[in-house]
């Protein structure tokens, strides 16, 4: 294969689909903070039957939340549903804010929250999914060698909404919402070159940065 | 047989093995945060619940073959010494004859096992059903409940994750699903309930428990 291809192939290699993010944000109380000894918990909700959010979406805005400051810790998902177990399952979670109190007249679970020192549980509601695809691509094998000749293209929508609880207060903060498009695209022409659109990444990250602000609004200021 | 019938032997070989989906699930399942029943419970595993496997028989399905025996009988192993104050294996029923030496015995028996995966339902997600049978008796062999119980997984196929992967992930969904049913479930079945509702008062905290269970639960 010529230099100039082998170039060609790895600039598009390292091109990325475009995504478009539209993120809303509702404050229900001005009054949000967070200090150093306190923490947040990062939940995805799996009650229902058509999608699931997906655990390494709720790993990333865990992950976005904690990354470039030193006040916000957040506890894993994993360790946190699995230490309260069965309580936070798909069909024992609470659902609203005011169902935190039956089951905090649980002694047991009670002192097991506090035990993390929870400040904040976010709740993220929602999935990524393709909506479209179109074109086709032909791959061949033979004696002379093998190709693929063709072009797909695919779209993805991500649709999250993340809820804010305050577990000290026992109070729905507020809601954030992220809604991420993009297209997909995989021309080929001998070798296939995908040019991937990170929906469901830069949901994930716009939807972080957002949470993190909500937060910690004293540091966005700051930065 | 020369080396290149070898080799496309072992190809064939491989490729028809490749066709079948082949599971022992896996996986870990944490202990439940429940106040245990006083009562003691003994726990018959059989054979065939012990050795549990599903095997799909459709023709118009691919072939599926889960071993889901010890995995299910680790959730059990897990949730039940949280659930009741003391638990012992058993290896037969209790009869007027030879009453067992506790208060209560249940037998768990799969009934029905069901699945589907992403190619059948379009979804990018599969799910198991599986739906339990556990009889409940009284030390002397009595019946006293047919409890039926469900349990329901699902997971999404994530990113290079295999078929087998998935699946496992799934029923390992599932069987968290069947524990909250037992943990919660148990003291909501009304048979059982009755029956404890029966049993002299207990001193102490013994009726709290099953109180703030069934409150938290409501």
């Amino acid at each position: 294969m010529p230099s100039h291809l082998i170039r060609l192939s790895i600039i598009l290699f390292m091109l990325q689909g475009c995504t478009s993010v539209t993120i809303d944000e509702y404050h229900a109380n001005e009054d949000v903070g967070i200090t150093h000894d306190e923490r947040v918990v990062v939940l995805g909700r799996r009650h229902s039957s058509d999608y699931e959010t997906e655990p390494d979406l709720v790993s990333c805005i865990g992950g976005v939340l904690a990354d470039q400051n030193d006040v916000i810790e957040v506890i894993p998902e994993r360790q946190f549903v699995d230490a309260l177990y069965p309580w936070f399952e798909p069909r024992t979670a609470p659902m609203r804010v005011k169902d935190m109190n039956r089951l905090l007249s649980r002694e047991d679970i009670a002192k097991t929250i506090n035990s993390y020192n929870i400040r904040y549980i976010i709740w993220v509601d929602g999935n990524t999914e393709t909506t479209s695809s179109s074109g086709s691509i032909g791959c061949s094998i033979g004696a002379g060698g093998a190709g693929c000749f063709g072009f797909g293209t695919w779209d993805k929508e991500s649709d999250y909404e993340a809820s804010v609880w305050d577990y000290q207060e026992l109070e729905n903060l507020g809601q954030i919402s992220a809604d991420a498009s993009g297209t997909s695209y995989m021309p080929a022409i001998v070798v296939p070159i995908p040019i991937i659109a990170q929906v469901q990444k830069n949901a994930c990250k716009a939807m972080g940065l957002q949470l993190r602000n909500f937060l910690n609004p004293q540091a966005a200021v700051v930065n | 047989m020369n080396l290149v019938t070898k080799v496309a032997l072992l190809a064939l070989l491989s490729t028809l093995w490749g066709c079948t989906n082949n599971l022992h699930v896996k996986g870990e399942l944490p202990s439940p945060l429940i106040s245990p029943i006083e009562q003691s419970m003994g726990v018959l595993y059989d054979d065939e619940f012990r050795h549990y496997v599903y095997t799909e028989q459709s023709e118009d399905r691919g072939k599926w073959i889960i071993d889901n025996g010890d995995a299910q009988v680790q959730l059990f192993e897990q949730v039940m010494p949280k659930l009741f104050k003391h638990v012992e294996v058993i290896t037969e029923l209790p009869s007027a004859e030879l009453p067992a030496t506790t208060d209560l015995v249940i037998h768990p028996k799969v009934t029905d096992f069901q699945y589907s995966v992403p190619r059948e339902t379009k979804f990018k997600i599969f799910e198991v059903w599986i739906k339990y049978n556990l009889t409940v008796y009284d030390a002397h062999g009595q019946l006293i409940a047919d409890w039926i119980a469900t349990a329901y997984g699902k997971t999404p196929t994530a990113f290079m994750q295999s078929n087998e992967e998935a699946m496992n992930a799934a029923i390992i969904v599932a069987l968290r699903d069947l524990g909250a049913n037992l943990s919660i479930g148990a003291l909501r079945v009304p048979e059982i309930k009755a029956w404890l509702d029966k049993l002299p008062a207990q001193p102490s905290s013994s009726a709290a428990p099953a109180n703030q269970q069934a409150r938290a639960e409501d």
